[in-house]
């Protein structure tokens, strides 16, 4: 059976269960990069310039580790997902940077989606990828259907029952078949027995592929649940709640992935969390803009909001000391709040 | 109405022209200094690029002037800089200043756009006056470009330095102060003939460097600390093929007939990159790949965070085509003397490399 290696990185948290979906109804073998270590961060440090952006180094290290696995690997080169609204140009230049810099890599399957052309070339990018598994264009059309399918419902189970990726990937379709050894209890997010009500919730405003890979983002949904707090994320909210809130602060979205970031942010400043963080990395385009215009708008509303900033230098101990702070700012804030109310 | 937009290199020229012909109230901000920079730097988030630092510096020192109507470049699929107005605009309005971002697309609908913003500018000129007043702006563009590319020619060869560098300035006073056809002729005429009469270094062969990279930073001296001045003081001289003028040629006029300049570098960039990647990361490839053969070394200039340029540096560095090529960040920490001692080293090189393939040519026969 043909291996397909899809690196657990970027788009993954996204995109995982529709590309699974696909490739598996067209026969194929689906094989995940372990989760991000040191050392495969490291390798593919190594590969680019400096100032890469750790989620593509990270990612460049998931490829390396998939190499000697699968017969190909899997690139999308995603260039908008709606009209005139574009990804970052690491996206789209993805499969050419990994093509350039990895040279022993397996063949890159890529497919360009760009939902600024016509449907007709979605249709027929679709087929192109779907031709190395086979001829047939119906057998292409029926797994393409399912994978989308598989998408919605994916969706659906993160905003309706609050789950997060990592949770919703694990229950959908078992946590995935890893390559080449699994650590144990390293991935599956352990079930803790029942806890106390959570002291305040935070909303955690970032990119998936930051926030739910632990080494870039430093456990920091662990941290926060460690401290009896309540995470909420982008990907719990529906794609009209996001759109609506987009809307509300910036009018059009520019970026295909600002939804999930100024929408989230906005929709969550707004009400119905005690505070949020805006996560991101350092050197990342889109997000030096987009939590720049959160900031604005938490120091607008008076929201409690900080944002934290990660590259290969942030240590545990940095983190954790601001998220801290954080929590603490919160609870004083809270206790200053509620004195005038006994006093009166 | 005071309009006012940010500087890049000599744009400011033909936008005076075109605006003072039409009767608007133009203001013309300093031109990019260290003060333009710090306010830039300070206003500014920090993970962004220099382009977006010293515009919003330029804007606020047009603000400072009494500028209420900003002239911003915007639009899709762009990189960043599709979103650098609304942010600009949001930061001015916290600072205080009364003023309105208006944003021309140079992404899509370029040459209507424009002409549609100039005429709504000029509370509805008649467009035989537009017209008129768009095509003198860019006779003037034209004209600084070709003076420039004789000063690039000369800077390597002139036997007093500097005496190419002291003509550009008279010449871009002389086009700037230029109010009819005639005189912008004269002008030109003038100083392309006052520059090729310069005394020249009797027989060098100046090693050939071409500057490519980012459209802002390669065409704003202020931002590349002079980089094409400093290569022609170490005796090399610069091509490159990112010139304003080139620009409006083929996307205002060209490009809507199907004439695209930059076929050749993306085809020349396709076997490393197949797909546009924003900004100017797919010409940056092509470059490599087209002047590998024919020019000593390349110049990549880049603001730092620059995402396109970001993965043609990447891939860049892997591409069969040899040819030296010396990455150049900027930024507000980029230091004059540091860069220098890059030029250096790497001219040395380049030297040394042309020596060594003389060598092995005259070995052979």
């Amino acid at each position: 059976m043909v291996k397909i290696g899809i690196p657990r990185a970027l788009l993954y948290y996204q995109y995982y269960p529709m590309w699974k979906s696909f490739f598996e109804n067209l026969g194929a073998e689906v094989v995940v990069s372990p989760p991000t270590t040191q050392a495969a961060l490291a390798s593919g440090s190594s590969r680019v310039v400096a100032d890469t952006c750790l989620p593509v180094k990270a990612f460049l290290g998931h490829v390396l580790a998939l190499a000697d696995e699968c017969d190909y690997i899997f690139i999308p080169a995603i260039r908008s997902m709606k009209p005139k609204i574009y990804t970052c140009s690491k996206f789209l230049g993805l499969p050419d940077m990994t093509r350039a810099v990895i040279p022993g890599c397996p063949p890159i399957l890529d497919i360009d989606i760009d939902m600024s052309k016509s449907k007709r070339k979605l249709y027929q990018a679709i087929y192109r990828l779907g031709r190395h598994f086979t001829w047939g264009p119906f057998k292409v059309r029926r797994a393409a259907v399912a994978a989308w399918q598989a998408y919605l419902d994916y969706r659906r189970m993160m905003s309706s029952q609050r789950l997060t990726s990592v949770e919703a990937i694990d229950r959908l379709s078992g946590p995935p078949a890893i390559v080449p050894v699994r650590r144990a209890g390293s991935h599956a997010v352990e079930r803790q027995p029942e806890q106390p009500p959570p002291r305040m919730t935070i909303a955690v405003i970032g990119h998936p592929y930051i926030f739910y890979d632990e080494l870039i983002s430093h456990r920091i949904k662990q941290r926060l649940e460690q401290a009896g707090c309540r995470v909420l994320t982008p990907q719990m909210l529906t794609g009209d709640e996001l759109e609506a809130a987009t809307a509300r602060l910036v009018g059009r979205a520019y970026w295909t992935y600002e939804e999930e970031v100024v929408g989230a942010g906005e929709h969550y400043l707004t009400g119905g969390v005690d505070g949020v963080i805006g996560l991101m990395t350092f050197g990342c385009g889109p997000d030096s803009l987009m939590m720049d215009v959160l900031k604005r708008r938490a120091a607008a509303a008076a929201a409690p909001f900080m944002s934290l900033t990660v590259e290969e230098h942030t240590s545990d101990a940095g983190i954790i000391t601001r998220l801290e702070a954080f929590i603490d700012m919160i609870m004083i804030r809270r206790r200053a709040r509620r004195a005038p109310q006994t006093c009166a | 109405m005071r309009i006012a937009m940010p500087h890049m290199g000599n744009l400011y020229i033909p936008f005076k022209a075109l605006f003072q012909r039409l009767d608007i109230d133009f203001v013309v901000p300093p031109l990019n200094n260290q003060r333009t920079l710090s306010l830039g730097v300070r206003y500014s988030p920090e993970g962004m690029c220099i382009p977006f630092k010293l515009t919003l510096g330029n804007l606020i020192e047009a603000a400072e002037l009494g500028a209420d109507t900003l002239i911003m470049p915007g639009g899709s699929g762009i990189c960043r800089l599709g979103y650098y107005a609304r942010i600009q605009e949001q930061i001015l309005h916290d600072l205080g200043y009364n003023v309105e971002m208006v944003q021309v697309g140079v992404s899509q609908r370029k040459l209507v756009g424009i002409l549609a913003l100039v005429k709504r500018l000029s509370n509805n000129a008649p467009w035989l006056k537009i017209i008129s007043a768009f095509r003198f702006g860019l006779s003037k563009l034209n004209a600084l470009d070709r003076v420039e590319q004789a000063v690039q020619k000369m800077r390597p060869v002139e036997q007093t330095g500097g005496a190419a560098n002291q003509l550009y300035g008279q010449a871009v006073a002389a086009i700037d102060q230029a109010d009819d056809d005639a005189a912008l002729r004269k002008a030109e005429a003038e100083y392309i003939g006052r520059l090729h009469r310069l005394d020249k270094k009797a027989s060098v062969r100046p090693l050939v460097v071409g500057v490519i990279g980012e459209f802002y930073v390669v065409l704003e001296p202020f931002s590349n600390l002079d980089v094409e001045v400093e290569l022609g003081k170490l005796g090399v001289e610069v091509r490159r093929t990112t010139f304003i003028s080139g620009w409006t040629r083929f996307s205002l006029f060209l490009n809507p007939l199907g004439v695209n300049e930059k076929d050749r570098l993306h085809k020349a960039a396709r076997p490393y990159l197949k797909r546009d990647v924003g900004g100017e990361g797919w010409e940056s490839v092509g470059e490599k790949v087209l002047h590998a053969g024919h020019y000593d070394g390349l110049i990549h200039l880049a603001p730092f965070t620059c995402m396109p340029e970001i993965v043609a540096q990447n891939i860049m560095s892997r591409t069969r085509e040899d040819i030296p090529v010396l990455t150049i960040l900027c930024d507000e920490q980029i230091t004059k003397t540091g860069m220098l001692t890059r030029l250096e080293a790497f001219v040395d090189l380049l030297g040394r490399r042309r020596r060594a393939k003389q060598l092995v040519g005259a070995g052979c026969e």
